[in-house]
């Protein structure tokens, strides 16, 4: 319909981005005052800005897992971000086809002042799901978070290991046609991770698309089939997951190397100046 | 078993930029397809607020009426210019805007206090606010209690206009959301506007005819001035006031008289237009919050 396609040809398709670039402006960021902010229009300082993600064209075909790896502060949670459709992208296009379950931080939104069954239904009604089909997954993800007589309990009487059960069992209760995953998999005692562990896989065999943002390598080597690199906002690399990891690991080796020689040089030059 | 989903669907191009009245139309199918959700939020507001205190419920009833107290003593002893059957008076006023600061209040930090959740979830951020101002109309519901017990004591004040409560408050809702989805996403932006907020609720609430009658402003050399006039008498709060008083007390010498109906309907039109507006302004922001927040 336009002479700009879309970045997706193959009905094959799960998820397809084309030259996709998240740009933050540090004007408003985070807490800051109406006075800074006014001076600074004022002033007419221009603002700064930074690109969490630039050029970034990827697709991930049905029936694939792909895990996003790259240093902390590379993009990898802006890039699952906009896959869930928290963030528009600055630029480029981004098309995801499918329900899409994002489990990103695990009980976001919870209120420590109701119980656990009411807790249920609001994060069912936040997620956009329908809520008698909420109802109807009550008794199980109750019972897969064993909660037991916790459940009409107000929230803040609730351990942490069992806060976070409930925020798995909530998010992992509907079978989704794409998943994302960012580190998650690291939740509550030993018992639950494995039997975490399990359904996070049950999922990824289920579901039609899988973009994991991980920094469990041996995961990614066993689970995956795919992997990219991100490094500085743009896709360094992207291939096999054990060629990916490999030279994740080379890159990660040489930036310590470098970051040594940097504090050798700082620390000798005082010296030098003496 | 199949889920539906509002959640993200599909293609999001950033070149695109849909015009106002594509985002008006988003922003009533944001509302309308999430009213489960803001019904929770309203049950979860409700439930939080009677729980907490020892009181619970009671609170609801109490504070209008010990505010009451507050101003009748303000004004009887300080002033010593009470109107006939004072507390009734400013009780039709103070009902009505402890609704109104409520909901601003509890509005402006809807969508910062819901920080982690909105980087988290896609979901349309206009229901925290719309939340918040619905859940203030449970605490005008039990004002409604104390009022039915002071209009049993001025029992000759007593019609059948107080009826018409409802639809006057009908006006202020449309108003208060409106003013609410503005100060909720402005403070996402400018986290001191709460301040700003409360300081000027504070003189909003002097510069309206709470306290005192419309009429009393006449006898201002100030108000003569034809703008401060017009600007008096075309404050929202001017014309609810003044219609909550006349349902509800009357005049200093007679009893209810049906509302001003030319200005309330005014007052709607322009409230709706202003609703028009906010939403529009709101759904241009919320694409900023995940990133400012």
């Amino acid at each position: 319909m336009t002479d700009r396609p879309g970045p997706i040809t193959d009905t094959d398709d799960a998820i397809g981005t084309r030259d996709l670039g998240v740009r933050y402006s540090l004007r408003f960021s985070r807490k800051k005052s109406m006075q800074r902010t006014l001076s600074q229009l004022l002033t007419r300082e221009p603002a700064e800005q930074f690109w969490a993600l630039r050029h970034v064209d990827l697709r991930v075909v049905h029936g694939e897992s792909l895990a996003v790896i790259g240093p902390n502060g590379a993009g990898k949670s802006t890039l699952l971000q906009v896959l869930a459709g928290i963030i528009r992208p600055s630029e480029g296009v981004v098309d995801v086809r499918g329900h899409v379950s994002a489990l990103l931080t695990l009980g976001a939104g919870f209120d420590v002042d109701l119980s656990g069954s009411e807790n249920i239904l609001l994060a069912g009604a936040f997620l956009g799901l329908d809520d008698r089909l909420m109802r109807d997954l009550l008794p199980g993800i109750v019972e897969y978070a064993d909660l037991g007589q916790f459940i009409d309990a107000p929230l803040k009487t609730y351990s942490s290991g069992m806060r976070a059960r409930l925020g798995f069992a909530i998010a992992t209760s509907v079978d989704p046609d794409i998943l994302l995953l960012d580190e998650v998999l690291a939740t509550g005692d030993a018992t639950f991770r494995a039997k975490s562990k399990a359904r996070v896989l049950e999922l990824v065999r289920d579901a039609k698309a899988v973009v994991l943002v991980t920094h469990d390598m041996e995961w990614v080597r066993e689970y995956c089939n795919r992997a990219v690199l991100i490094e500085h906002g743009q896709i360094a690399f992207e291939g096999d997951p054990d060629e990916v990891v490999a030279l994740h690991r080379e890159h990660t080796e040489d930036e310590k190397r470098r970051k040594a020689a940097e504090a050798r040089a700082a620390g000798l030059a005082p010296a030098i100046a003496r | 078993m199949t889920a539906t989903s509002e959640a993200p669907a599909a293609f999001r191009n950033a070149a695109a930029r849909p015009s106002p009245l594509g985002l008006l139309i988003e922003a009533i199918g944001d509302i309308t397809s999430r009213r489960r959700l803001v019904r929770y939020l309203v049950q979860a507001e409700v439930k939080k607020r009677g729980a907490d205190t020892l009181l619970g419920n009671v609170w609801w009833i109490l504070d209008p009426l010990l505010l009451m107290g507050v101003y009748v003593v303000l004004v009887t002893i300080i002033t010593s210019r009470a109107l006939p059957d004072y507390p009734l008076f400013i009780f039709a006023a103070i009902l009505p805007w402890k609704w109104f600061t409520a909901a601003v209040t509890d509005a402006t930090g809807s969508i910062v206090n819901q920080h982690r959740l909105i980087k988290q979830i896609a979901f349309p951020k206009i229901v925290l606010p719309v939340a918040a101002t619905t859940a203030g109309i449970v605490g005008f519901g039990f004002g409604l209690i104390p009022l039915a017990a002071i209009m049993a004591f001025y029992g000759d004040r007593f019609s059948p206009l107080v009826l018409l409560i409802p639809v006057i408050a009908v006006v202020q809702y449309v108003f208060t959301v409106a003013v609410a989805i503005l100060v909720a996403a402005g403070n996402v932006f400018f986290r001191d506007l709460g301040n700003v907020v409360r300081h000027l609720l504070r003189l909003w609430w002097y510069l309206s005819p709470g306290l005192y009658a419309l009429s009393h402003l006449d006898g201002i050399s100030l108000f003569e001035n034809p703008v401060l006039r017009f600007i008096a008498h075309a404050n929202p709060f001017a014309v609810l006031f003044e219609a909550y008083r006349s349902v509800i007390y009357g005049t200093p010498d007679g009893p209810p008289i049906p509302p001003d109906w030319t200005s309330l309907l005014i007052l709607l039109v322009a409230s709706t237009a202003f609703l028009a507006l906010a939403s529009v302004a709101f759904k241009r922001l919320e694409p900023s919050f995940a990133k400012v927040l």
